[in-house]
Parts: C-alpha cells; sequence; structure tokens
C-alpha cells in the first residue's frame, strides 16, 4: 500500500486540500469562485447546444408518444375558455364599474410596465437540495443580481442570484433560500412565500406569519405584494392546504406554484418595471 | 527550433488519451447538468461525474489520475456545483485513495472500481448533506435516506458504462510503449 502511496500523490493530496480551502475562502470573500465567470462562459455555447438538442427530442416524443394526451388537454383547455370568456364578459361590467368609482374618487391608475429580455434555460444545478438553473444570457443583456425572472404568463419562476458575461443562475422559488413578500388575491391576507425544498416537500410552497384568524380556500390565488426585488401582483401560486404553523400563533398555507417548473424551457427577465 | 515541438508517437498518443478523457468528461458533466438535472429519478438527481472520475483515476493510476482528478473536480465545482468546493477537496482525494487500494489491495476490474465509485460519490454528497444539515437554509434529516441514497445507488448504474470506455482509453499508446 505504502509502495503506492508516492511522495508525488501525497503532495497531489494536499494542493486538493489547499484547492477547496483556496475556493471556499474566496467564495466567502468575493461571493464568487475565482475563474467561474470564465468557466461558465465557456461552458454556455456546449450548454446552449445540448439544451438545444435535448429539446429538440422531447418535441419529438411529445408529438410520437403523448399526442392523445395531448389532445385531451387541448379539448380540457377549450372548455377552460369558455368558461373563461364567461368570466370576462361578467369582469368587464364589474371594470367600468370599477373606473366610474376611481373617477368619482379621483385615484391614479396603478400601472406596471415591465421591461423583459427572454432567455432559454441550459442546465439545472445538479443537487437535491437547491432548485437553481442557468439561462443563456447574462451581464452583456442587461441581465444583473436581483432581478425577478417570470414566465409568458406572469407568473414567478425565482430570482437571478449569480450573473456573468455570457450566463446567469435563476434561483427558483422552491428553493427555501427565498423569501417573498405576498398576498392571498381574494382576501388580502399578508405572508411571507418560502420554497419547502428543504423541509421535504419538493415541489410545493410554504407560505408563512398568516393571522391565526385567517380563512383560506384551496385554489386561492396567491400574488406578490411589490416590493423593491419583486413587482406587484406576479402570480406565485395557488392555496392547496393549511394549517397552524409549529408556534401556533399563526397559519401557514402550502402552496402549488404557479409556474410549472419542470417543464420550463424559457424564461423572462424582468429587467425594469415601473410603479406609478 | 522546430525539434523543440518535436512529438513522438507515443506522446502524441498520450495527447489523444488525454484528449479523450476531457472530451468524455465535459460530455458527462453535460448529461448530470442539462439532462438529468432536469429529470429526477425517484426524487433524486443523479450524478455520475464523482464515478467518471473515479474510473479514469483508478485505470490511470494515483499520479497521472490524480492532476486529471483535481482538474476535474475543479471544472465541476467552478460550472456552478452547490458546495463544490468541498468535492474539490473530496472526490479528487477519494479517487486517489481508490486509484491506490485498487493496485495495492485489489484489482484493476470492474467490481472493486464500482465500490470505490460508490464510496466516493457517497461520501461527497454525504459531506454536502452534513453542511446542508447545520447552515440554513436546513434540509431534513429523512433526506439522507430518502433522496441521497437513492440518488447515489442510482448514479453507480453509469459505472459499468464508465469503466468499459475509460478502460478502451486507457489502453491507447499502451502496446507502443511495451
Amino acid at each position: 500500500m505504502k509502495k503506492h502511496l508516492t511522495a508525488k500523490t501525497k503532495w497531489l493530496i494536499v494542493i486538493a486540500v489547499l484547492l477547496a480551502g483556496l475556493m471556499t475562502i474566496t467564495a466567502a470573500v468575493n461571493r464568487g469562485r475565482p475563474g467561474e465567470n470564465l468557466i461558465q462562459t465557456m461552458l454556455t455555447p456546449f450548454r446552449s447546444a445540448t439544451s438545444a438538442l435535448v429539446r429538440q427530442v422531447e418535441q419529438y416524443y411529445d408529438y410520437v408518444f403523448r399526442y392523445e394526451s395531448l389532445q385531451a388537454e387541448n379539448e380540457a383547455l377549450k372548455a377552460q375558455i369558455i368558461a373563461m370568456e364567461e368570466d370576462v364578459r361578467s369582469a368587464d361590467s364589474l371594470q367600468r364599474e370599477n373606473e366610474r368609482l376611481h373617477q368619482l374618487l379621483g385615484l391614479s391608475e396603478e400601472h406596471e410596465g415591465y421591461h423583459k429580455v427572454s432567455a432559454y434555460i441550459i442546465s439545472w444545478v445538479d443537487s437535491n437540495w437547491k432548485s437553481a438553473f442557468t439561462i443563456g444570457k447574462g451581464t452583456n443583456s442587461g441581465i444583473h443580481e436581483g432581478l425577478v425572472a417570470i414566465t409568458e404568463y406572469g407568473q414567478v419562476v425565482g430570482l437571478v442570484t449569480e450573473a456573468g458575461t455570457n450566463w446567469a443562475t435563476v434561483t427558483t422559488v422552491l428553493d427555501s433560500a427565498l423569501g417573498i413578500s405576498a398576498t392571498v388575491a381574494s382576501t388580502g391576507y399578508n405572508g411571507v412565500v418560502e420554497g419547502a425544498l428543504a423541509t421535504g416537500s419538493e415541489g410545493l410552497l410554504r407560505m408563512n406569519y398568516l393571522p391565526t384568524d385567517s380563512v383560506l380556500r384551496n385554489n386561492d390565488q396567491v400574488l406578490t405584494t411589490g416590493s423593491t426585488v419583486y413587482p406587484r401582483g406576479l402570480i406565485l401560486g395557488y392555496i392547496t392546504d393549511a394549517d397552524f404553523d409549529e408556534t401556533g400563533v399563526a397559519k401557514y398555507a402550502m402552496l402549488k406554484p404557479a409556474a410549472e417548473l419542470d417543464d420550463l424551457e424559457q424564461v423572462f427577465i424582468i429587467t425594469e418595471y415601473e410603479n406609478q | 527550433m522546430l525539434k523543440y515541438f518535436h512529438l513522438t508517437k507515443l506522446q502524441w498518443l498520450g495527447i489523444l488519451k488525454w484528449s479523450l478523457y476531457g472530451l468524455l468528461t465535459l460530455l458527462v458533466l453535460l448529461v448530470q447538468t442539462v439532462v438529468l438535472s432536469k429529470l429526477p429519478v425517484c426524487g433524486a438527481k443523479l450524478t455520475p461525474l464523482p464515478a467518471f472520475i473515479v474510473c479514469v483515476c483508478i485505470r490511470e493510476g494515483p499520479e497521472k489520475g490524480g492532476v486529471y482528478a483535481i482538474l476535474a473536480a475543479l471544472l465541476w465545482c467552478l460550472s456552478g456545483a452547490d458546495f463544490g468546493n468541498l468535492s474539490v477537496a473530496i472526490i479528487p482525494i477519494g479517487a486517489m485513495l481508490s486509484a491506490v487500494l485498487c493496485r495495492a489491495e485489489l484489482t484493476l476490474r470492474l467490481l472493486p472500481a464500482a465500490l470505490c465509485c460508490m464510496a466516493v460519490t457517497l461520501l461527497d454528497a454525504s459531506a454536502i448533506f452534513a453542511f446542508k444539515l447545520i447552515l440554513p437554509p436546513t434540509v431534513a434529516v429523512e433526506n439522507y435516506w430518502r433522496v441521497l441514497l437513492p440518488g447515489v445507488l442510482l448514479s453507480m448504474l453509469f459505472v459499468p458504462i464508465h469503466y468499459a470506455l475509460v478502460k478502451l482509453i486507457s489502453r491507447i499508446g499502451v502496446r507502443d510503449a511495451l
């Protein structure tokens, strides 16, 4: 055994330990590892090409094997559209009434204009304890840390937590590291939405600090309340369950995220938004 | 001047061998981060890269293989791996010790290599999990046997393919060297 454990091997072991230490220290000091931007920038074309190939294969697979289920889904969606058109008609009359009341009270119109940059997801973090992905656009497209990623339907996907030249890392809402101030659309109860990944409830969100007397219904929509980071009114998810939290002085609700993260291919990064 | 750039056939074969290892490492990394990380199996994301690194190190020996293992682990870490700093130490050290162990006590065959791959992958994943238990946002303990262990075991399904490919590549230049 000793014969094979040469001096060179021992030196390599020391180098590996020193490198790990160096990485940890620089990551803690600079909030990024040395050379990470270079490696990620070099990997981006390869990742983009591979993910484009995977998308093509998935599309072909869906066409061949999921045609019937897609057809059934299409029928269900058509029925849903008819029901929603009905809702829109009644909402129109309510909107007209709302506008009249606004004019009577002299309230200013709230308007939010988003400037978005679209980007494809090129890879996902391979850890079981973190929910994040890399997109194929970065600082050269105006993307930087702290921007919100949404779907084309205005559903919150996550937050840009790292950005390089032609890549950026988006930590999704499922990750327990994010905390988003949110409100239940129908009742106005406020709380903080966090990912439930770390607690073992993968694929769900948890809305904490809800009032003890709050009445929560299944499928109630939860929206962002608006902050310096998250614009107001973005859809976070729908309530699936509610109970008292561990302390017993507040309630929490479990939410199904509005964005279907498993099937996500493209996201939109809000680079600017106005709250007037 | 040009004679300094002259390479022997053996050196060319060496370049070819390590280029193939490099390409395969990139391929495994891409498969891991683009394909497998999107498709969890039994709720766990599979990570075949540590096992691949161990296979190369076992076949090439602790010295050359050790240098490769450090570079490959560094590549994985800098490609955005969660807690990759730990892997920079654990994977190369584990791979070098596996190579030493296989040469001294075991044989250069699939089964010992697979056991070493599993030990290193499990050690790396367990070390990261231990940190995740302490540092917020903390993970639940039951995730160890519910997610981590199935993930490590399922990642081992790639070892026969890894080992066969690495064995094939490691033979490049062997006949010329003799």
